[in-house]
């Protein structure tokens, strides 16, 4: 009865949160302007690429810098369907989230092999490959990257030029689903078995867990989630380049964002894009002047106090004042 | 057919013979004690067995199956489980979940796997703890943990790697009782254990090891006459005195 209770309540606030996002564009007054709607699109695509990264480095326990490929690849998905072939970007943003699975398959069945730092170490090495192959590479625009040209706004295309309402609620799409698959993840036997290889590899195995097969389907489904984060970013901007996409600064905001929250947690990336993401817009509209990098400034003080107080990030302490208020409600009967 | 069958295991990290021609055989139903002192090679032996290491020579064999060169996880799947005498909890996950983990093997289906986790929570009396974590507990709890989570993937062998060390008087007991209700289950038990007046209670049959070699055996009270088995244990002086009392005893 207990447990049952415990998911009814998750169940309400996850269906009342996406209620709250769907009316949100519609309630007029100050959500209706545009860089507000700007600020919310990039809350919500943040949380999106977080949680991506979480399944693997939060849920898993194996931490990735190289995430920002496999956006770059859903970028170039989209852009390229877009920009070389003129097509809707759709079927683009599908096919540089397989391809992506596929190559994060490809560069992690070795790095697997590699235990605790020497993977977030490869990884690292990936996302400096990548971008520089992408920069020299001429089929893909090479370092001018892509530039879209206009196309009917709407679904179909998926741009919008007048209003943001269009990508708020693409955002949310993206966010039901890769959160939606979290949700299930979480609650399934692939979960489970995630948490098992993070917290011992040795006794996952003992108990029937492949773990490399494990860790591979998780960089998968991540490396996927990532890619359509990618597509989503390209249609966004109207454009695609290498440094935009594939860098260790994108690299940097997947893991940061992720921490920022909680690792692990189900909410902590979207807690942790709505403390960051504001910040950053912020900051870059009103300090933008001082020169490139203050919100990144702002960014890695953020990290070292959230850190230092609690590494279990935002979700770490809402759940110390949740137990807190459960005992002196305990206390007081 | 033996349900496990062991076969001149040998097992070599560098020049050190930490199992040395090992054979034996786990009968199917039975309960089987794998005793010796410190620094026998039991610990080596399960992990051979439990496929953690892949043995220098010889053979291994589980319901006819050559699991030699298999890997830990498919042999657990196979229904040859272990626990690790280190006590290895999944610690930021609470007792339950940890359960759970085990109770996955068997069928993605999540709610079978809840009901086979609270049975075997039940069964090793666990079931007022299943939400707290299980990197805190005390060892106690931690240790039928290990055993509730093997025990939920449904192993026909389950191999305990000293699941009773550390416990109280009173904990044993009750480690031996559940030992007892495993094997009316029809679970066959391959224990390594040091707590001898636990094991004997218990265990059909004995395999002594000693410096890596089988040194005996057999039922429990023929391998605990067994001079060479006392000789490991208490020393030769020890063993010699013995025989000679007993000799005495026999003369008058």
């Amino acid at each position: 009865m207990k447990a049952r209770g415990k998911t009814e309540g998750k169940d309400l606030l996850w269906f009342g949160l996406l209620g709250v996002l769907a009316v949100m564009p519609l309630i007029p007054g100050p959500l209706q302007g545009s860089f507000t709607q700007h600020v919310m699109i990039q809350i919500l695509l943040y949380a999106c690429m977080a949680q991506a990264w979480n399944i693997l480095g939060g849920y898993c326990g194996q931490v990735s810098f190289g995430h920002s490929v496999f956006f770059g690849i859903g970028a170039y998905g989209a852009g390229m369907a877009v920009v070389k072939y003129g097509m809707i970007p759709w079927p683009g943003a599908i096919a540089g989230a397989l391809i992506a699975a596929a190559v994060a398959v490809a560069i992690s069945y070795p790095c697997f092999k590699l235990k605790g730092h020497y993977f977030a170490i490869a990884t690292f090495a990936i996302v400096e490959i990548c971008n520089r192959l992408f920069m020299v590479w001429y089929w893909v625009g090479g370092a001018l990257g892509l530039d879209y040209s206009f196309s009917e706004p709407g679904w179909t295309h998926f741009v919008w030029y007048e209003s943001k309402r269009g990508y708020f609620y693409g955002a949310l799409l993206l966010f039901i689903l890769v959160f939606g698959v979290v949700r299930w993840i979480e609650k399934n036997r692939l979960g489970f078995y995630l948490r098992a290889v993070r917290e011992g590899q040795e006794t996952a195995e003992s108990l029937g867990v492949n773990s490399t097969k494990v860790k591979l389907m998780a960089m998968a489904v991540s490396a996927f989630m990532a890619a359509l984060c990618g597509a989503f970013f390209a249609q966004y901007n109207y454009r695609v380049d290498p440094p935009m996409v594939m860098s260790l600064d994108m690299s940097m905001k997947f893991v940061l964002i992720t921490i920022l929250g909680g690792l692990g947690t189900f909410y902590g990336p979207l807690l942790g894009a709505a403390l960051l993401i504001p910040l950053q817009e912020y900051s870059r509209a009103l300090l933008g002047g001082m020169g490139g990098g203050v919100d990144l400034i702002i960014f890695g003080l953020l990290i070292i106090v959230v850190v230092v107080y609690q590494p279990k990030g935002i979700m770490g302490i809402i759940d110390g004042i949740a137990s807190k208020m459960k005992r002196s409600e305990e206390g007081g009967k | 057919m033996a349900l496990l069958e062991v076969r001149n295991v040998t097992m070599k990290f560098g020049s050190l013979v930490a199992n040395d021609d090992v054979s034996f055989d786990v009968e199917k139903g039975s309960v089987v004690g794998l005793i010796g002192p410190n620094g026998a090679g039991k610990t080596t032996l399960f992990n051979c067995i439990s496929g953690f290491y892949k043995p220098t020579s010889g053979k291994l064999f589980f319901r006819g199956q050559d699991v030699t060169d298999m890997p830990a996880y498919a042999v657990a799947r196979l229904g040859a489980v272990r626990t690790f005498q280190v006590v290895h909890p999944l610690k930021e996950m609470t007792v339950l979940d940890n359960v759970l983990v085990g109770a996955f093997l068997r069928g993605a289906s999540a709610e079978k796997a809840h009901e086979v986790a609270r049975e075997c929570l039940s069964l090793c009396q666990l079931e007022e703890i299943s939400d707290r974590m299980a990197g805190g507990l005390p060892i106690g709890y931690k240790k039928r943990l290990e055993m509730a989570r093997a025990l939920a993937t449904g192993p026909e062998l389950l191999m305990l790697d000293e699941g009773m060390a550390g416990l109280t008087s009173t904990e044993i007991k009750a480690a031996v009782e559940i030992i007892k209700g495993l094997q009316k289950r029809g679970i066959t038990l391959l224990v390594v254990e040091h707590i001898m007046e636990a094991i004997m209670s218990v265990a059909d049959k004995i395999v002594v090891l000693d410096g890596g070699v089988k040194i005996a055996e057999g039922a429990p009270q023929e391998v605990v006459n067994d001079e060479r088995v006392i000789t490991a244990y208490l020393g030769a002086k020890f063993s010699q005195r013995l025989q000679a009392s007993r000799g005495g005893a026999n003369n008058g």
